[in-house]
């Protein structure tokens, strides 16, 4: 009989991400393929109780928790002891968490440390026939796997954004909590802070309805023969301002950046999407100046509705992989639009 | 203060990041169409945490950098001359599978045997660097094995900058969430560190450097060992590119400001 | 003289550097490699520059990897296996013995093409003999086909795997290194033992574009000698000037430098320039080979092996070609030679076309496109054979005028001078004589003239001076050529590239009216486009109907086929040395002819360059209608020493 597991850790005030509850949906619909299985939830940070009440309504069994100051800093030493000692407790045999930056670092090494096996850039986990299937990417995401494993237990790192949120109500729920015997070792690193971008950097945000992507074809020359760099960066800033819109750019245009030419500074690798970039997940996407083929397009394989601005109708990017293709000065239009939103 | 470290870099090859992929099913599993014809690179990730390695080393007297690389020998004999002539380092090759479908447990293992087993090793003085991500298998999930095997506690991932503090600490800058950095301090080694982009530009190429390096890449390819990645208790039932192709309206006729107008009602939808 | 400020650089001795890594200097390493060392690991012969130590042997290829951008081909492979006895193609990817081999003539099925009297006549003909004849679908199989230009027993390759399979096999002898990625960009000469080492500086207003011959010479001023090359210099700007992480390109000093650069090699370029050619030679004809190496469809009846040649379509001059590798694979693409007078060639436009003839695109619809690439090819044979040694240098491969241009050879020619170099210098190594041009002359000049490459070549010299005058004309020279051994040919010595460019004007003559081409002028400027696109449409070339798969836009196919990119902190190595010239220049035939649309519509009128979109083809160094005012051998551009390209090995 398996054991679902879902291991989350709660917010700075107390309360689960949206990630928590999308791991939580990938395990309740994994518990609810997989007859006789038992789902449980098992909470990590300073308090729980407010977080585990907050679904007490889901599926799970039982809930555990390991609590206390140590464990409130995303730290390696402390989290993958807290881990560790909860799926033992619950003894847990598959592990469903989801993959913020706090888990990603940790839940490989958990798996080392049970004797079991991990997967990462999960998708979704069903059973058929009592038989546990996983789907994942492959390849920076360019391709996806359906996969069974023997090993227990078998800790998946589920994508946020890849899941609905489970919308279990709150309630109040009875956390048994497990004591971990942190060793000195465990603590040699302390999380002194968060660096905040600056205020008007712009960055990816997981958050925005809409990712804005921007191709290197704003720096390049346009029709009358010259380059417009400070009206596509003014362009580019009022179009973010206006629409709160998170923001890509293809790797050519952050490459140039970062090789000190005087173009869009605002853009950092941070802000790369595609096949050596990021793959993020948005409700809508909006593609100007890009040009390109598979892997460049990758960067919006999971955006759900998308279209593209270009001068090219054959344009890579966007023929057979956009929904609508504008073919059209970005510049123009990016103006005029800027202009709807204000 | 200053601290001699010597440092491990994780790292392998993987089809150089604009080829197109295409996933096929061989004997043992699944593979990429056409693997061994795909021109082949140093992953992206590691390569940073390379040159990261090598500017801590230059920085820090008496440091040493080793490479440990898992991949096809040929490939990785080939793909050592491009690498080789950027930054130094002694290469610990492995001779096996360099694919994204290969179990993250079995390559951790045989990188953390090969790394276990250099000659002089300190764990006093260890750091092991490696890509956050990679190319292949995208994942992020060897490193950390690695350093459990080795015992390394202090593990960090999605690194951007790494800084040598006076007191011999190390301060560490993370990604997270909303494109911020977590700071951290760590002791000092033994750590390890998964290394994002980093903030060094890809170092020129020095000849001298290739030429210096060649005296151990050789050599420890002739040695490099089998290493046979089973892939035990894994099942692959299917590995399929996405459906990607969609039906494309080509929007030609209309001004500027109609398409705007069109794209303002759809982004408020 | 050179006013740049002195700048530091570092400098490493070695004993053998080498210049490129094409098919010449892969038969020089792999001759080479093996005999370096003694079965019991003792060094054969010692290094001047490590003692104790066999010789250090470098060679540097300015490609991003081994095997990027050398193309397909079909081979008798004559030296290979002079190398490689035991060679099997199974064990390289992408090889196959030559099966069916057939030449076709192409009918052109929408009257677009440009074609002579007599061939319309002809044309005509075999349209209505077609019963009689084995024609089908627009073509003619040609029935009998001489037999030089066979290639029994020959190997079907892809040029890019099989440099990777042999760069494999020569570095696992750990006795040769070859570094990717790294251009030579300059040649050192020493003169008159003066230590102070002359290059030929970009900074100097000189030519580095081949020589013409002895009537331009440059004074050398007494005895020159080559001892070594400079690397490309790293952290620059578009111009060549210092920039972030100025990393100046480091001096290699050796004893040999040989010289594999190919026919628009930067080294080759400036020996030619220093040297002068022999007299009476010159490097006056070119091609573009660009090709598509291509997954047919599953039901495909190709047969691996199978060898087509083409010839007619889509313009009488340019000739085309298909061999299919194992698993369903074919190379295919054509050659636009330098004497297809159009100032408005465009290789990619016409591959398409070619590609949708009736006869081939039955075999090709429903295919999809793996790689694409492009290559000049020296088509002057032994008319272009430059000084193959000098002190301290020797030139190999097609850079040192070895294809042969009757049999339309060139790998197999270039590998066996390659493996004659390493057998002079393993003969001067044992006897510790220096590598001057009498001993070079002696020992590896000696065996390249008693080798079939030189009696061949001398055959096939003037075999397509026929061309110069006109298709049929050229295949009857061709024709003649071959089958009296050389003897006898047509026409005349071919003139330089520029001259035989007409204006756009003259050459739509009678097609496109002056009112209409000074519209089509003002509409591209407008767009900032080339000519060809629409000048192609209105002379009745049908619109090219893209699938996404395998006919893919121009720019798609630098993206999806050739995987083009090129690493930042590079000087430009496509230069424009008179910038007036270009401005009044009314062909502009650089950006026509331009394979990776590098060179495009710029400020001012004239061209401009785009480092990231070149595929290193050299073309543009003869696709220039204006004469250099230096030099009227040369033309405007200069093709220069550069990083990047083409990112695929299977071409």
């Amino acid at each position: 009989m398996e054991t679902i597991l879902v291991l989350a850790h709660t917010e700075n005030d107390g309360s689960l991400a949206k990630t928590a509850r999308e791991a939580l949906h990938a395990a309740a619909t994994l518990h609810k393929s997989l007859a006789g299985s038992k789902l449980v939830v098992g909470l990590v940070g300073d308090n729980v109780q407010a977080a585990a009440n907050s679904i007490a309504a889901c599926p799970a069994t039982k809930y555990f928790g390991v609590t206390g100051a140590e464990f409130t800093q995303p730290r390696y030493g402390t989290d993958t002891a807290a881990a560790e000692a909860i799926c033992k407790t619950a003894q847990a045999t598959v592990v469903v968490a989801p993959a913020t930056s706090r888990w990603a670092r940790v839940l490989p090494g958990v798996a080392q440390r049970l004797g079991g096996r991990a997967d990462t850039h999960v998708t979704g986990a069903a059973a058929a026939d009592g038989k546990i299937s996983v789907n994942r990417w492959y390849y920076r995401q360019r391709m996806e796997s359906s996969q069974t494993r023997t090993q227990r237990p078998w800790i998946l790192g589920i994508d946020p954004g890849s899941q609905s949120a489970c919308d279990c109500g709150a309630g109040t729920a009875s956390v048994e909590m497990v004591a971990v015997n942190l060793p000195d070792t465990a603590k040699r690193t302390t999380v002194v802070g968060v660096r905040e971008p600056k205020a008007d950097a712009q960055t990816i945000r997981p958050d925005a309805q809409l990712l804005f992507v921007t191709g290197a074809g704003w720096t390049k020359k346009q029709a009358d023969g010259q380059t417009h760099v400070p009206e596509a960066e003014k362009l580019i800033l009022g179009f973010l301002k206006a629409s709160r819109a998170s923001l890509g750019s293809s790797k050519s245009l952050v490459d140039l950046g970062g090789e000190g030419q005087a173009v869009l500074p605002f853009l950092s690798h941070l802000n790369q999407i595609g096949q050596t970039g990021a793959t993020p997940r948005h409700a809508k996407g909006l593609s100007t100046c890009c040009h390109g083929e598979e892997p460049h397009t990758v960067g919006w394989r999971f955006i759900n509705e998308r279209r593209a601005i270009s001068l090219d109708p054959n344009c890579g990017w966007a023929r057979g992989k956009a929904d609508v293709l504008y073919v059209a000065d970005a510049f123009q239009v990016i103006a005029k639009v800027n202009e709807l939103l204000a | 203060m200053s601290t001699a470290y010597q440092i491990v870099v994780c790292g392998s090859i993987v089809p150089d990041p604009l080829q197109t992929l295409e996933p096929v099913a061989a004997p043992t599993g699944p593979a990429l169409k056409n693997e061994m014809m795909l021109p082949a690179v140093l992953d992206p990730w590691a390569g940073h945490a390379l040159f990261e390695a090598a500017n801590l080393a230059k920085n820090t007297p008496g440091s040493k950098v080793w490479l440990v690389a898992l991949g096809p020998k040929a490939k990785l004999q080939q793909v050592m001359m491009t690498v080789a002539q950027k930054v130094p380092f002694e290469l610990v090759a492995l001779d096996g599978s360099a694919s994204g479908f290969t179990d993250a447990t079995e390559t951790a293992a045989a990188l953390a045997d090969a790394i276990a087993a250099i000659p002089g090793l300190d764990k006093s003085k260890l750091l092991v660097f490696g890509g956050w991500e990679s190319a292949s298998r995208g994942a992020g999930a060897t490193l950390q094995m690695v350093g459990e095997r080795l015992g390394i506690t202090d593990q960090f991932q999605g690194v951007d900058q790494l800084t040598l503090n006076a007191d011999g600490s190390l301060e560490i800058l993370e990604r997270i969430e909303g494109g911020k950095h977590q700071v951290s301090k760590c002791a000092g080694a033994p750590a390890l560190l998964g290394w994002a982009t980093g903030n060094l530009p890809e170092p020129k190429n020095n000849p001298q450097v290739g030429m210096v390096n060649m005296r151990t890449v050789m050599p420890a390819l002739q040695k490099a060992k089998p290493t046979k990645l089973a892939g035990e208790g894994l099942t692959f039932a299917s590995v399929a590119l996405p459906k990607q192709l969609r039906e494309t309206q080509i929007v030609k006729d209309k001004s500027p400001d109609e398409i705007a107008k069109e794209i303002v009602e759809w982004i408020k939808k | 003289m050179n006013e740049q400020p002195q700048i530091e650089r570092q400098r490493m001795d070695v004993d053998i550097v080498c210049v490129g890594f094409g098919p010449a200097t892969a038969g020089f390493l792999t001759t080479l490699s093996k005999q370096l060392i003694n079965p019991d690991g003792t060094p054969a012969v010692e290094s001047a520059t490590m003692p104790g130590m066999p010789p250090q042997v470098l060679c540097y290829e300015r490609a991003d990897d081994i095997g990027f951008g050398v193309s397909g081909v079909v081979t008798k492979a004559r030296a290979l296996r002079a190398s490689f006895p035991e060679i099997k193609t199974a064990g390289i990817p992408m090889a196959t013995p030559v099966g069916e081999e057939k030449v076709l003539y192409l009918l052109d099925p929408h009257g677009a093409s440009r074609r002579s009297t007599a061939l319309r006549l002809a044309d005509s003909l075999i349209r209505a003999t077609k019963f009689a004849l084995p024609v089908e679908n627009h073509a003619l199989n040609l029935p009998w086909t001489p037999s030089f230009l066979h290639k029994h027993d020959g190997m079907i390759l892809s040029m890019g795997q099989f440099m990777q399979w042999v760069g494999a096999q020569v570095q696992s002898t750990g006795t040769v290194q070859i570094w990717p990625g790294t251009p030579v960009a300059e040649v050192l000469i020493e003169k008159n033992g003066n230590a102070a080492v002359e290059t030929q500086s970009s900074e100097i207003k000189i030519p580095l574009t081949p020589s013409g011959g002895e009537s331009v010479r440059r004074p050398v001023g007494g005895a020159s000698k080559v001892i070594g090359v400079r690397l490309l210099d790293q952290g620059v700007d578009k111009k060549g000037n210092p920039a972030d992480g100025f990393t100046p390109g480091m001096d290699i000093h050796a004893a040999l430098t040989v010289v594999g650069d190919g026919p628009v090699g930067a080294i080759g370029q400036q020996l030619d320039a220093q040297f002068g050619l022999p007299p009476g030679n010159h490097i006056r004809d070119w091609a573009v080979g660009m090709k598509f190496v291509v997954d047919l469809p599953e039901d495909t009846t190709l047969k691996a092996g199978t060898v087509l040649h083409t010839f007619g379509y889509p313009e009488p001059e340019i000739f085309g070609f298909l061999y299919v590798h194992p698993d369903r694979v074919a190379s295919l693409g054509i050659f636009v030679p330098s004497w297809f007078d159009s100032p408005a060639r465009t290789a990619y436009r016409y591959l398409q076309h070619w590609m949708l003839h009736p006869y081939l695109w039955r075999h090709l619809k429903g295919g999809k496109l793996r790689s694409w690439g492009a290559k000049t090819l020296g088509e002057s044979g032994q008319h272009g054979e430059p000084h193959l040694t000098g002190d301290g240098y020797a030139r190999i491969g097609e850079g040192s005028g070895t294809t042969n241009v009757l049999t339309g050879s060139g790998v197999d020619e270039a590998w066996a001078t390659g493996t004659q170099l390493a057998e002079a210098v393993l003969e001067l190594l044992k006897a510790k004589k220096p590598f001057t041009k009498q001993n070079l002359d002696e020992t590896y000049v000696k065996r390249r003239r008693a080798s079939w490459v030189e009696t061949e070549g001398r055959v096939a010299k003037k075999s397509r001076d026929g061309f110069q005058t006109g298709v049929a004309t050229g295949m009857m020279g061709l024709a003649l050529a071959g089958l009296t051994n050389g003897k006898f040919s047509l026409g005349s010595a071919p003139v330089q590239p520029w001259k035989r460019i007409p204006t756009v004007e003259d050459y739509y003559a009678g097609r496109v009216s002056r009112e209409e081409i000074a519209k089509v002028r003002e509409e591209c400027k407008a767009k900032s486009a080339s000519l060809h696109g629409t000048l192609m449409d209105k002379v009745g070339w049908p619109a090219i109907p893209f699938d996404g798969q395998l006919l893919v836009s121009h720019q798609d196919a630098l993206l999806m086929g050739g995987k083009v990119q090129a690493p930042h902190g590079y000087a430009d190595h496509v230069v424009f040395q008179h910038p007036e010239l270009c401005t009044k220049c009314g062909e502009r035939i650089c950006i026509e002819a331009c394979s990776g649309q590098a060179i495009y519509p710029g400020e001012n009128g004239g061209p401009a360059f785009d480092r990231e979109k070149c595929i290193h083809c050299g073309a543009c160094l003869w696709n220039c209608s204006q004469a250099n005012p230096e030099n009227p051998e040369h033309m405007n551009i200069a093709f220069r020493a550069g990083t990047g390209g083409l990112h695929s090995a299977e071409n």
